[in-house]
């Protein structure tokens, strides 16, 4: 290896990164997707439009109708409507959910003699559905215990990690690393195919350059600019964010930087199977963005998956860097925990067989 | 309409020259679709539950038995609160029960005890839909019903299926990501290539041109989509159709427009397909994300919420959901198409003016 070769050809590619523009894009699309998303990504359920159907007109249903509008999980609306045009609000997607008190709901109460409520929920989409369902029914068993029913038991709840439960501590995390899966790959894949679809790959055919050089000049350009994304990206959870950060600064940088090197060995192998850029930018997205969202442990944890999907989970290196990241944000046990320890190697070991597998297969000549 | 048919034709043969390209569009409306709404599982299912019982066992197992698949593991019993505590942390276990000294003599003297809960809220949401679940367990156990008998009807989706959902979440990201891409690639490749001025110069019309580029890849698309749909969506889900699938082709079709019209103004503004990259990227991850695809719209911050008002996305997903599951009527549809055909009009003019013509 011959550093002066390494060195003008590293310079070429700075250059090149620069005059393209793409060096906003390095940064421009982690903040931007951090930032968007942080607002806009929302696994809890607020202000669903909440039809309430009054058929009683009793010191009772009004209690509960006040109960509803004072949370910021329902946004109430009391109608005096048929079922039917309830149900077209819903079919217009107009509400979300509508519940009906029935007449003489508070007489049968008194009496106790059986008395229902019927709730109707928008089940398109699943997730808040049942969500919206135990909101619901939390909202009505509060108001009975107000009334005097007695609950045979009282449930005491610590929560851990988390323990405000704001929705950002655990997605903010859960972003960052799916950005540092996406970019750097991106941007690896399409600066060797660039070459090749222009053509410009010959001169790396035909010149005395070697595959190492090559592969370390194309390769450390996003590597360089992708660490400082770890800084800023950090720097935007924690002061826009107010994400807390109990751990490791050591354990956090240190995964990330082995992360962007998974990332840009997958990056590599992309390069290798597609000569075109269109092709190598679908295929990164395709193969970055479905696992890393799919085991980052935000939409499912890895300890609910059964079956395929939890030896998948385990295939991927995304389970293991979002494990490190959550515990630097979270959970703090840094390297103390053997667990940490060694999901920290097992990255170690994908980073080094990404890019061992990368350049074997690159060819330096014409196929 | 001879000149739209060879225009249309030959994009279509280079596409298909791409062999590559063709695979991946057969890839992305089968496998993807299948691996989403297979794996992505939105609601906490088979949460994994560990107890420490230092009360006596009848009450706690009672308990414990209550808790089951689909929501729940098999309880895992752990000796003591530190061995519980240490499977949380190693994200093990995300619920963990206490059962204390006085759990189950507190119930038989008193009639009230305290259950202690420890959860691991990193996901909030999850966690609390977690408890739920754990709360509505114990209360349905309770020998004498409760005076209020609250009757939930989950329309259109009664079991909550959420391969249903995610399938078809899925479906719609492929169809808005290629759209965007292939469109805008095709214009570009032209340009880049420097025979887009060549295409001009010719005695056909530039709309005319511009159209049957687009209609080419509608087509395209419109092939994958068939496919998803029969093979995925309908064969391995049995996802539902409440309304007419007619229309929501039809809403696909306005909906390509539309983003094609984005995809003519990235292709106008930029030079290299490598530059369209970077721009589409920029553009439809927020457009994707923040159009109530994944996660419902009206959770999001506010401002957001009326920034997806230009959002032809928004209209599309809204849409297709009300077609294939809540089943609304054309009439009630109309909202949804007036979006995609304003938006789709305004961006292609505002492309035409910068592509259509040579001077």
């Amino acid at each position: 290896m011959k550093l002066g070769v390494v060195k003008a050809y590293l310079k070429k590619e700075f250059i090149d990164l620069w005059r393209s523009k793409m060096i906003v894009m390095v940064y421009l699309i982690p903040m931007m997707v951090v930032i968007l998303f942080g607002y806009g990504i929302r696994m809890e359920v607020t202000h669903s439009r909440t039809v309430i159907i009054d058929r009683d007109n009793t010191k009772m249903s009004q209690e509960i109708i006040r109960a509803f509008s004072t949370t910021k999980y329902f946004d109430t609306k009391v109608l005096n409507i048929t079922d039917n045009e309830a149900l077209r609000l819903i079919k217009q997607n107009k509400a979300d959910l509508f519940i009906i008190i029935p007449h003489n709901f508070e007489k049968n109460l008194m009496h106790s003699r059986n008395a229902e409520i019927a709730v109707y929920i928008d089940g398109s989409f699943p997730l808040r559905a049942t969500t919206l369902e135990g909101y619901v029914q939390g909202v009505f068993l509060n108001q009975l215990e107000k009334n005097g029913v007695k609950v045979p038991f009282k449930i005491n709840q610590r929560n851990f990690f988390n323990e405000s439960m704001r929705d950002e501590n655990g997605i903010i995390p859960g972003l960052i690393g799916l950005t540092m899966l996406i970019a750097p790959a991106i941007i690896a894949a399409l600066l060797i195919v660039k070459e090749k679809e222009a053509g410009t790959i010959f001169n790396f055919y035909s010149s005395p350059v070697s595959k190492i050089e090559f592969l370390i000049a194309k390769l450390t350009p996003p590597f360089i600019l992708y660490s400082f994304n770890t800084f800023i990206l950090f720097l935007i959870a924690v002061y826009i964010f107010k994400v807390p950060f109990k751990g490791s600064f050591l354990l956090y940088f240190l995964a990330s930087e082995i992360y962007i090197v998974i990332s840009i060995g997958i990056g590599l192998l992309v390069s290798i199977i597609t000569s075109r850029q269109v092709t190598a930018l679908v295929l990164t997205v395709l193969i970055t963005v479905i696992p890393g969202f799919l085991y980052s442990g935000i939409l499912m944890p890895i300890s609910s998956m059964t079956g395929e999907s939890y030896i998948e989970a385990h295939m991927f290196p995304v389970m293991y860097y979002n494990h490190l990241l959550y515990d630097a944000f979270l959970i703090a046990q840094g390297f103390n925990s053997p667990k940490n320890v060694e999901y920290f190697f097992i990255l170690i070991f994908y980073a080094a067989a990404l890019l061992f597998i990368g350049s074997l297969l690159l060819k330096k000549e014409l196929k | 309409m001879k000149k739209f048919l060879a225009v249309f034709k030959k994009e279509i043969l280079v596409f298909l020259r791409n062999v590559m390209l063709v695979f991946i569009l057969i890839y992305a409306f089968t496998f993807d679709i299948y691996i989403a709404g297979q794996g992505i599982e939105v609601k906490p299912r088979n949460v994994s539950i560990g107890y420490v019982n230092y009360s006596g066992e009848l009450l706690p197992q009672k308990i414990l038995a209550h808790l089951h698949a689909p929501e729940f593991q098999k309880p895992k019993r752990f000796l003591n609160e530190e061995e519980l505590k240490k499977a949380i942390f190693n994200k093990e276990i995300m619920v963990g029960i206490i059962f204390d000294k006085d759990f189950e003599k507190n119930f038989i003297r008193k009639k009230e005890a305290q259950l202690n809960v420890i959860i691991d809220s990193t996901a909030a949401a999850q966690a609390e839909v977690s408890v739920q679940y754990l709360t509505q367990t114990i209360y349905s156990m309770i020998d004498g019903k409760m005076p209020v008998d609250i009757k939930v009807y989950k329309l259109f989706n009664p079991n909550s299926n959420s391969k249903w959902f995610m399938s078809l979440s899925e479906l719609l990201s492929v169809v808005t990501m290629l759209s965007l891409v292939l469109i805008a690639v095709v214009f570009v490749r032209e340009k880049e290539a420097g025979t887009w001025d060549i295409m001009l110069l010719m005695p056909v019309n530039g709309a005319l041109i511009m159209f049957a580029k687009v209609f080419s890849q509608i087509f395209i698309i419109t092939v994958g989509l068939v496919m998803g749909i029969g093979l995925i969506l309908f064969g391995v889900f049995g996802v539902p159709m409440n309304g007419n699938l007619l229309y929501f082709f039809l809403l696909t079709f306005f909906f390509i427009m539309a983003m094609g019209g984005i995809a003519l103004v990235i292709a106008a503004y930029s030079n290299s397909v490598l530059e369209v990259s970077q721009y589409t990227v920029l553009v439809i991850m927020p457009l994707l994300f923040l159009s109530g695809a994944w996660t419902p719209i009206h959770s999001m911050a506010p401002w957001l919420q009326k920034l997806s008002i230009i959002s032809p996305v928004k209209y599309y997903i809204e849409g297709a959901q009300s077609i294939f599951f809540r089943g609304t009527e054309f009439i009630d549809l109309l909202p949804y198409f007036a979006g995609e055909i304003i938006i789709g009009a305004v961006l292609f003019y505002l492309g035409y003016r910068r592509m259509g013509k040579l001077f």
